[in-house]
C-alpha cells in the first residue's frame, strides 16, 4: 500500500515539478523546499493531488515540512490519514 | 510549529512592517498613519466570522498576511457575503513556500460566499488558478490613453529613474509640435466642444449616483453605509495626485455618469471609477478625457470593466494586462454573472477606494 502511494506521489511530483524529467536523482527523502522543487503555488497543487487522489482533507495545520517535504514523508503522511479515514 | 491565525490588534507593527518592505518596497519603518491605517481597514471593518489572517513562523514571527475586506454583493437581487482579498504578502516566500499557501487556503475556506480579487499579482493569480478560481478577462486589463506622447514617454522614464525629468522642458514643446501636425485621435470624437459637460461634485450626490449608476449590474455590492466610507477614504491619493470627481451632464442637465481620477499636470493620471447610464458609457469617457487633457495630464490610465471595454473599442486606448480581478465561489450561479461581464466589480467594488493603494502615509 504504502509503496503505492510513494510510486504515485513520485509520478506526480515528477510530472508537475520536474515537468517529465525523470533524470533528476529524486531520492525519496530529497527536501523538496531545500531543492526548490516546489513553491507556494505546488504546495496548494500537491494538497490538491493528496486530497484528489486518496480521498482525504488536510487541514491548515497538516499543511507542514514535516510531513509534505519528501516523498518519504508525503506517502507516510498520506498512508496515515487514508488508515484513520478507515 | 507554524500556523495562521485571525488577524489581531498586537499584528498591526509587523504587517505595516511587511506593507513598507514587500508592498512598497522602501526601507523607511511604518509610520504611526499607515498602522492605525490598516488596523482600520482590516479590523475595523470586520464582519464577525470573515477576518483576515496572518501567518505566524515557529518562533511566532508574522511572516505572512492576508488581507481581507468583506462587502455584500447582491448577486440576482440575492443578498451574498462577499471577501475581497486586498493585500497579499508573505516575508520570504521563497524560503516557506507553505506560507502563502496556507493562508490562500484558510482564505478560500472563509464563510464568504464569493471571493474576490481585483488586482492579484502573477504569483497570486497562479495561486487563485490552482484554486479552481476563474479570472475575469473583461476586468484585468489596465487602459491607456496618452494626450501627450514626449511627456508621457518622460513620465515613464522619471517612474524609473527621477533624473529624466530633466527632460520635460524638451518634451512640452514636442508635444505642442506634434498636436499641431496631428491632432489626437480622441478629439476626433472627443473635442472639448463635443464631450458631454460636467462638474465638481460632493460626497452625497457621489453616493447617490454610485446606487443608481449601478443596479442594472446583474453583480454588485449592496451599498449600505459602507459606500460613505469608502467616498471618504477615496479623497486622498498623494502618489496619484489630486482628486478629479465631476458628474457629466447630458444636454438637458440630466446627469448621465460621474468619473473619478487622479492626476496633476504633467503626470500620468489614474482613473478609479467610471459610471455610466444605459448607452452613455462612451460619452462619459469622452468626457472624461476631455477633462484630464484640459488639465495637462500627459496620460490616463485605468482599469477595464466588461461595460468599459466595449465602449472604448475603436478608440485611442493601449490595453496591457498587469494584473488579474479573480472570483471564486462554491456555486457556480454566484460567479456567472461575474464571468458573462454582467457584475459591477472593480473600484469601489474592489479594494481601488482605500489609500493602501495610491496614498502616501505620514
Amino acid at each position: 500500500m504504502s509503496d503505492d502511494i510513494k510510486n504515485q506521489v513520485r509520478t506526480f511530483i515528477i510530472e508537475n515539478f520536474l515537468f517529465g524529467d525523470e533524470r533528476y536523482p529524486l531520492d525519496d527523502t530529497l527536501s523538496l523546499m531545500e531543492n526548490d522543487l516546489i513553491d507556494s503555488t505546488g504546495v496548494l497543487e500537491l494538497v490538491s493531488f493528496l486530497e484528489e487522489r486518496f480521498g482525504i482533507s488536510l487541514s491548515d495545520a497538516e499543511i507542514v515540512p514535516d510531513n509534505l517535504d519528501s516523498i518519504e514523508r508525503i506517502a507516510a503522511f498520506a498512508a496515515r490519514k487514508k488508515q484513520a479515514a478507515g | 510549529m507554524n500556523s495562521v491565525r485571525p488577524f489581531a490588534q498586537a499584528d498591526v507593527p509587523a504587517v505595516a512592517g511587511m506593507f513598507q518592505r514587500i508592498l512598497r518596497n522602501v526601507r523607511e519603518p511604518a509610520s504611526p498613519d499607515l498602522e492605525s491605517y490598516l488596523a482600520d481597514i482590516f479590523l475595523g471593518g470586520s464582519d464577525g466570522d470573515i477576518t483576515s489572517s496572518v501567518y505566524l513562523r515557529e518562533d511566532g514571527a508574522v511572516a505572512g498576511f492576508m488581507g481581507v475586506m468583506p462587502m455584500t454583493f447582491l448577486v440576482r437581487e440575492r443578498l451574498v457575503r462577499a471577501a475581497v482579498c486586498g493585500t497579499f504578502m508573505v516575508d520570504g516566500y521563497r524560503s516557506d513556500p507553505f506560507a502563502g499557501a496556507r493562508l490562500m487556503r484558510a482564505f478560500l475556506a472563509g464563510p464568504q460566499d464569493i471571493s474576490l480579487s481585483e488586482t492579484a499579482n502573477d504569483i497570486s493569480t497562479i495561486m487563485w488558478r490552482k484554486m479552481n478560481a476563474a479570472i475575469l478577462l473583461g476586468h484585468s486589463l489596465e487602459w491607456l490613453c496618452v494626450f501627450q506622447p514626449a511627456s508621457f514617454l518622460t513620465e515613464m522614464a522619471a517612474s524609473k529613474a527621477a533624473v529624466a525629468r530633466i527632460l520635460s522642458p524638451l518634451a512640452r514643446p514636442a508635444d505642442a509640435l506634434l498636436r499641431h501636425i496631428n491632432p489626437p485621435a480622441w478629439r476626433k470624437t472627443a473635442s472639448p466642444q463635443r464631450a458631454l459637460p460636467s462638474a465638481d461634485t460632493d460626497d452625497e450626490t457621489t453616493a447617490d449616483l454610485f446606487i443608481r449608476f449601478t443596479e442594472s449590474f446583474a453583480a454588485r455590492p449592496h451599498w449600505q453605509n459602507h459606500l460613505h466610507q469608502m467616498i471618504a477614504h477615496a479623497r486622498r491619493k498623494a502618489l496619484y495626485g489630486s482628486m478629479v470627481r465631476r458628474v457629466v451632464y447630458a444636454r438637458n442637465g440630466e446627469p448621465v455618469g460621474l468619473f473619478l481620477y487622479y492626476g496633476d499636470r504633467g503626470r500620468i493620471g489614474r482613473a478609479v471609477q467610471v459610471l455610466a447610464g444605459p448607452g452613455q458609457t462612451g460619452a462619459v469617457i469622452d468626457s472624461m478625457l476631455a477633462d484630464a487633457d484640459r488639465r495637462g495630464l500627459t496620460a490616463l490610465r485605468g482599469r477595464t470593466m466588461p461595460v468599459l471595454l466595449e465602449a472604448m473599442m475603436g478608440g485611442p486606448f493601449l490595453f496591457l494586462n498587469a494584473s488579474s480581478s479573480i472570483v471564486h465561489a462554491r456555486d457556480p450561479a454566484l460567479a456567472a454573472p461575474f464571468l458573462s461581464g454582467e457584475a459591477f466589480f472593480n473600484g469601489f467594488a474592489g479594494e481601488s477606494w482605500s489609500r493602501l493603494i495610491g496614498d502616501r502615509f505620514g
